[in-house]
C-alpha cells in the first residue's frame, strides 16, 4: 500500500511536470539562442490557452488537437514580435549594440498582454469541459489522470520533435551555431537575425501548445501566467541556462519534487521543496544540470 | 480711446467677472462620490466585476429616484481603484482612490486579507468603510470607521458545523469523521481555525484531513487521495482560487469521492464553476455565504439579471448593492457628506426595511460597538440542477435542502 501510494505521487509528478517541461524548452530555446529572457512567455501561453478554447468553441476541436494548431498562429506572432519589437532592443543579430532595454521590454510586453485580456475578454475564468480531465487510467491501484497522460504524451512527442530539428536539420544547426557564436555564424553566411525570430517563433508556438494542452484540465483567465511562470523560469536555470534537454528535465524535476514533498512536508510548503532542491542544485552544480560553462542550445 | 476709460473697462470687466469667479452654483447638488476598491485585475478580478455590478445598480437606481433627498437631490458617484492580486495593490489603490479627492464613504476588497490592509488606510483617513468580507480580525482591532456586514468566519463555522450534524442525523448519516481542504487565505483560516481547535472535539467528530495550501495548487491528486482515503462524513472546503477549486473538483470525480462538500464562502457558488465542471459534480454541494437571494427578492434578481447578462444573482453584487444603499442612508440621516458624520450615523444606525437591509439576513442592520451587524446569520446556498439555491434558513429558502445520497 505504501508503495502503491509512492509509486502514485511520482507518476502524478511526472505528468504535471510534463506540462511544465514544454513549458520551459520554448522558454530556454529563446533564451539559448537569443540571451533573451522573456517574461511574457506564460502570456503567450495564455493567449494559447484562449485561442484552444476558441477552436474548441467555434469549431468543436478537440483541445488535444487544438493545442497543435496553436502552432502556426503563434509561430508567425512570435516572428512578429521579433521583427517589430525584441529585434529592435536586442541588437538584431548584432552583438556589439546595447541588449539591455530588452528586460523591459518583455515586462512591459506581459503586463500589456494580461491587461489588454481582461479588458477584453474580461477576467471570467473559461473552462473547457472534456470527458479526460475528470476519468483515470487505472493501473492496479495507481491513477493516471487522462488529460494529464495525453498532455504529457504530446509535451514528450513535441519536445523530441524540437531535438530532432535542432540536431538533425540543417535549420537547427544554424539556430545552434547562431547561439553558440553569432559572430561566426554570420562569417558563414548564416542570417543570424532570421534565426532569432525563428528561435523566437519556435519557443512562442511551443508555450502556447503547452497552454492548449493545460486547457484540457485546467481554467483559462488573464492571470493564469502568474501561476507557471516563476516555475518555467526555475526549470531553465535547474536544467542549465539555454539548454533545452536541461529544460526539459528541469521541468519534470519540479513536477516530481512538488509531489514528493507533500510526502514529508505540510502542503503549504510545496514550493518550498522546489526552491530547496533549486538552491541545492545551484550550490553544487552552478551551471545547472545539464549545463554548459558556454552557452549552447 | 482715452486712458481713463479703458480703465473703466477693465474695472468694469472686473467687477462682472468676479462673483462668476467666486461665486458657485448652490452647493446642495455636489456628487457625493463613494470609493470602491476591489480587484479589478488579477485572480480575483471576476469578484471585483461582480461587486461592481452591484454598486451600479444601487447607485443608478438612487439617482433615478432623485438621489440624496437630505442634500438637495445629490447623485451618488463611483470612484472605482483596482486591488489588483496583492494587498501591498489593496493597500495603495485605497491610498490613492481616498486621498485624490473628497470621498464620503468606501466599500471593499472582498478578500479577506485585502480588507484588513485597506481599512487600515480608511481608519487613517477617517472615511467609513463598508465590507462583506469574513474573517473575525477586521473587527477585532477597535477601528472605529469599519463595518462588517458578513457574519465572522468563526461564527459561520460554528453555525455550518451545527447545521451539518443536524442533517446529517436527520438522514440516518450522522457525522463521525471530518476533513478540512482549501487554501490559507485569511477567510478560510478563521473558519478552519474553531473548527481545529474546539468545534469539532466538542461533537466528537474526528479531524481526519486537514490540508491547507498557498494558492496556486500545483496538482490535486495528493488531497483528493487522502479524502478517497480517510473517507470523511464532511469536507469543510475553502479553495477560494478558481483554478485550484476545478483541480480539486475535477479530482474529486475522478477518484469518485462521495464526501458531502461544506463550502466557505461565495466563491463557490459563480456561474462559471457550471462550465468549467458541468452540474453534474456541482449536485448537491453546499456553501456558507454572507448573503444569497432570499425568498422575496426575485424583483431584484430578474433586474439583475437582464443588467448585467449574468445567469443568477451570487452575494458580492447582492452585498455591494446593499451598502451602497446603507451608505445613502446613512447620509440621509447625517444630513451631511462629510465622512466623519456618515461614520457616526453608520454607528447609530438601526433600519429593518428597504433596500439597504433586505439582502442580509435577519433583514436588519444595526452595528454593534466593533462595528459588526448585529445578529448577522449567514445563509447556506446549494447547488441543483446547475443552480445555486438559498437552502437554509428554510424562512428564506428558495429550495429545500437535499443531503448528499
Amino acid at each position: 500500500m505504501v508503495l502503491a501510494e509512492l509509486v502514485q505521487y511520482v507518476a502524478t509528478g511526472l505528468l504535471v511536470g510534463g506540462v511544465y517541461a514544454l513549458m520551459s524548452i520554448g522558454l530556454a530555446l529563446i533564451f539559448g539562442v537569443m540571451r533573451v529572457v522573456n517574461f511574457a512567455q506564460g502570456d503567450f501561453m495564455m493567449l494559447g490557452m484562449y485561442l484552444t478554447y476558441f477552436y474548441a468553441m467555434s469549431g468543436s476541436v478537440d483541445p488535444l488537437l487544438g493545442a497543435i494548431l496553436t502552432i502556426p498562429p503563434f509561430f508567425a506572432l512570435g516572428w512578429a514580435v521579433h521583427r517589430g519589437l525584441l529585434a529592435r532592443v536586442t541588437g538584431g543579430g548584432d552583438p556589439q549594440r546595447q541588449m539591455d532595454a530588452q528586460l523591459i521590454l518583455t515586462l512591459g510586453l506581459s503586463l500589456v498582454i494580461t491587461n489588454a485580456t481582461t479588458m477584453i475578454l474580461s477576467p471570467t475564468p473559461l473552462g473547457i469541459r472534456t470527458a479526460y480531465a475528470t476519468q483515470a487510467f487505472a493501473l492496479g491501484p495507481v491513477l493516471l489522470n487522462q488529460a494529464r497522460s495525453y498532455a504529457f504524451a504530446m509535451a514528450l512527442l513535441l519536445a523530441a520533435a524540437v531535438y530532432v530539428f535542432l540536431t538533425r536539420t540543417d535549420l537547427g544547426k544554424a539556430l545552434r551555431a547562431s547561439a553558440d557564436d553569432p559572430e561566426a555564424a554570420s562569417y558563414q553566411g548564416i542570417d543570424v537575425r532570421a534565426m532569432h525570430g525563428l528561435a523566437f517563433g519556435t519557443g512562442i508556438a511551443l508555450v502556447a501548445a503547452a497552454g492548449g494542452l493545460l486547457a484540457t484540465y485546467y481554467p483559462i483567465e488573464p492571470t493564469v501566467a502568474g501561476n507557471f511562470i516563476v516555475l518555467m523560469f526555475v526549470a531553465v536555470v535547474l536544467g542549465g541556462l539555454g539548454s533545452i534537454p536541461g529544460a526539459f528535465v528541469g521541468g519534470l524535476v519540479i513536477g516530481l519534487v512538488q509531489s514528493l514533498t507533500l510526502l514529508v512536508l505540510p502542503f503549504q510548503l510545496q514550493n518550498t521543496g522546489v526552491f530547496i532542491v533549486f538552491l541545492l542544485v545551484l550550490y553544487l552544480r552552478p551551471q545547472g544540470l545539464f549545463g554548459r560553462r558556454a552557452r549552447t542550445v | 480711446m482715452r486712458p481713463l476709460s479703458r480703465t473703466l473697462i477693465v474695472v468694469l470687466t472686473l467687477a462682472l467677472a468676479t462673483p462668476a469667479l467666486f461665486i458657485r452654483p448652490a452647493p446642495a447638488a455636489e456628487d457625493v462620490k463613494i470609493a470602491l476598491v476591489a480587484p479589478l485585475s488579477g485572480r480575483w478580478a471576476r469578484q471585483g466585476q461582480l461587486k461592481k455590478m452591484g454598486a451600479e445598480m444601487a447607485i443608478e437606481e438612487i439617482n433615478s429616484q432623485g438621489g440624496i433627498k437630505a442634500l438637495g437631490g445629490a447623485k451618488i458617484v463611483l470612484r472605482e481603484a483596482d486591488a489588483g492580486d496583492s494587498v501591498e495593490k489593496a493597500v495603495s489603490a485605497a491610498q490613492r482612490v481616498l486621498t485624490r479627492e473628497k470621498i464620503s464613504a468606501g466599500i471593499g476588497s472582498w478578500l479577506s486579507s485585502f480588507t484588513l490592509g485597506v481599512t487600515e488606510v480608511a481608519e487613517r483617513l477617517q472615511v467609513p468603510w463598508l465590507s462583506l468580507s469574513y474573517a473575525d480580525s477586521i473587527t477585532e482591532r477597535g477601528f472605529r470607521y469599519t463595518f462588517q456586514t458578513s457574519p465572522v468566519s468563526s461564527l459561520q463555522a460554528e453555525q455550518a458545523l451545527d447545521l451539518v450534524t443536524d442533517l446529517a442525523r436527520k438522514n440516518n448519516r450522522p457525522i463521525k469523521k471530518a476533513g478540512i481542504v482549501g487554501d490559507n487565505t485569511a477567510a478560510s483560516m478563521f473558519f478552519y481555525k474553531p473548527l481545529r481547535e474546539k468545534l469539532l472535539a466538542a461533537k466528537g467528530i474526528e479531524l481526519v484531513v486537514d490540508d491547507v495550501w498557498t494558492p496556486p495548487l500545483a496538482d490535486a491528486t495528493a488531497i483528493v487521495q487522502k479524502l478517497r482515503s480517510g473517507q470523511p462524513d464532511i469536507v469543510f472546503y475553502g479553495a477560494t482560487n478558481f483554478p485550484d477549486s476545478i483541480q480539486v473538483l475535477q479530482k474529486i470525480k475522478e477518484f469518485g469521492v462521495k464526501s458531502p462538500i461544506q463550502g466557505v464562502g461565495a466563491w463557490l457558488v459563480t456561474p462559471e464553476y457550471v462550465k468549467a465542471v458541468g452540474k453534474e459534480v456541482l449536485d448537491n454541494i453546499q456553501t456558507v455565504v454572507a448573503a444569497h437571494p432570499m425568498k422575496g427578492q426575485e424583483e431584484l434578481v430578474k433586474k439583475f439579471k437582464q443588467r448585467t447578462g449574468e445567469p443568477f444573482m451570487t452575494q458580492d453584487p447582492l452585498c455591494t448593492y446593499a451598502h451602497v444603499w446603507l451608505i445613502k442612508e446613512a447620509i440621509e440621516q447625517a444630513k451631511s457628506a462629510d465622512p466623519k458624520a456618515i461614520r457616526d450615523a453608520l454607528a447609530k444606525i438601526d433600519i429593518s426595511s428597504g433596500p439597504a437591509v433586505s439582502a442580509f439576513y435577519p433583514s436588519r442592520v444595526k452595528f454593534d460597538e466593533r462595528g459588526r451587524r448585529v445578529g448577522a446569520t449567514p445563509l447556506i446556498v446549494q447547488w441543483q440542477d446547475g443552480e445555486p439555491f438559498t437552502v437554509v434558513p428554510t424562512a428564506v429558502a428558495t429550495r429545500p435542502i437535499v443531503w448528499h445520497k
